[in-house]
């Protein structure tokens, strides 16, 4: 067996880096050599390209101890407890964009820097991705919580389970009925308050979605969806922090008097941060040493 | 494990004698006329190195062959003979005509 990757230069033979470590190690070299044999043979770089990606997520779907280890259960909260102070910044920072800057600004901007729009439209798609990840995921990961929980008659699954749920159902429910204002001290009182009990219901959501995850046992299937969710996930947030970068300078170099730019640092600051954690858990989950059979 | 084609192409090819992944792309679009991608056949290998019905043999120019084992030859004939069987049957009903 030999650790070293494929000596080769061609294009198609640098996406072995997509195959899994351990496969990679085993039969990188290998197949980089054929790569590049068959493209000196007159093979088409292109679908080649495409057959080895292919042949790369076929890998990671088989390959051995993708099943639940203490490791990789670590690796998906970590994920997931970052992907949730990342959407709650980001959520923020996308609602105070509709007064930040004025309407006559973005429209200027919008013609002398087209690529404001796009990165505002590249933010909104890749949050989408995540959501849709994150809901596909917590409804497989509910199912299989709620089977085990029925069949170890812990009733308490099923509460930690309605957490989230009730908090959305409550905070939200506060702020189409609670009288806010930024005119009186005590609305603006209400105000404050009313958001630092969202940052504590969110908070007190993700614990309870986590106590879950440790609490239960879930299929082999469940585990490849969270996987493949918290890839999509951890994709969605170095897009969308890209993203946030770019409108941030162009909005900024834009404007004749762009005044504060600590609230921008700042969340620009969680984004990545929140990113790169994610990024190395998943990559730190992904890595764990799996049983794989001698090689011949 | 089902025998996808392109593990029956490869264990067909291996047949004859030991190959590494050029050698072996180039019998497949021989004797069959199938262009396999490199991450398709390198994925039906790894897939019968990890059955035991290949084994890698030491590389040669820092190619490596692979030579089909007993199993995986045993595997390939019952393939293949219910193959043939279908194929017959196939081949004669077609010979009939469609039954009325």
């Amino acid at each position: 067996m030999s650790d070293r990757p494929a000596v080769t230069s061609s294009w198609p033979a640098r996406l072995l880096i997509c195959y899994p470590p351990h496969w990679r190690a085993r039969y990188g070299e290998e197949l980089g050599l054929l790569i590049t044999d068959l493209l000196d043979h007159g093979r088409p770089a292109v679908p080649m390209a495409a057959d080895v990606l292919g042949g790369a997520v076929a890998a990671w779907i088989s390959e051995r101890g993708t099943g639940m280890t203490q490791r990789s259960r670590g690796a998906l909260i970590a994920v997931l407890w970052n992907w949730v102070a990342f959407a709650a910044v980001a959520a923020w920072f996308g609602h105070d964009l509709g007064s930040y800057p004025t309407a006559i600004e973005a429209q200027q901007m919008m013609v002398s820097h087209p690529a404001v729009p796009d990165a505002y439209h590249l933010l909104m798609a890749s949050g989408s991705v995540g959501v849709v990840a994150t809901a596909v995921a917590a409804i497989a990961f509910a199912i299989d919580a709620a089977k085990h929980a029925w069949r170890q008659g812990r009733r308490s699954t099923f509460v930690l389970m309605a957490v989230p749920l009730v908090v959305a159902a409550v905070w939200l429910g506060g702020v189409r009925l609670l009288p806010f204002s930024e005119h009186t001290a005590s609305g603006l009182a209400l105000s404050v308050t009313w958001l630092l009990a969202g940052v504590a219901g969110i908070a007190v959501s993700t614990q309870a979605v986590v106590t879950v995850v440790k609490r239960s046992e879930f299929s082999e299937r469940t585990w490849r969806i969270a996987a493949a969710a918290a890839a999509a996930v951890v994709a969605a947030m170095f897009v969308a922090t890209g993203a946030t970068i770019t409108w941030g300078v162009v909005a900024r170099t834009s404007l004749a008097h762009p005044g504060d730019a600590s609230g921008w640092l700042v969340v620009t600051a969680i984004l990545a941060v929140t990113t790169v954690r994610a990024v190395l858990a998943l990559l730190g989950g992904r890595l764990e040493p799996a049983e794989h059979p001698a090689v011949a | 494990m089902d025998l996808t084609e392109p593990v029956v192409l490869v264990l067909t090819s291996l047949a004859d004698g030991p190959k590494h992944g050029y050698a072996l792309a180039k019998d497949i679009e021989w004797f069959s006329g199938t262009k396999l991608g490199p991450g398709t056949l390198y994925g039906a290998l790894s897939r019968l190195d990890e059955r035991g019905w290949i084994e890698a043999l030491p590389a040669q120019d820092r190619r490596r062959p692979y030579r089909i084992t007993a199993a995986g030859a045993e595997s390939l004939a019952r393939h293949l003979e219910a193959a043939q069987r279908v194929a017959a049957t196939g081949l004669r009903r077609l010979e009939l005509g469609p039954v009325p």
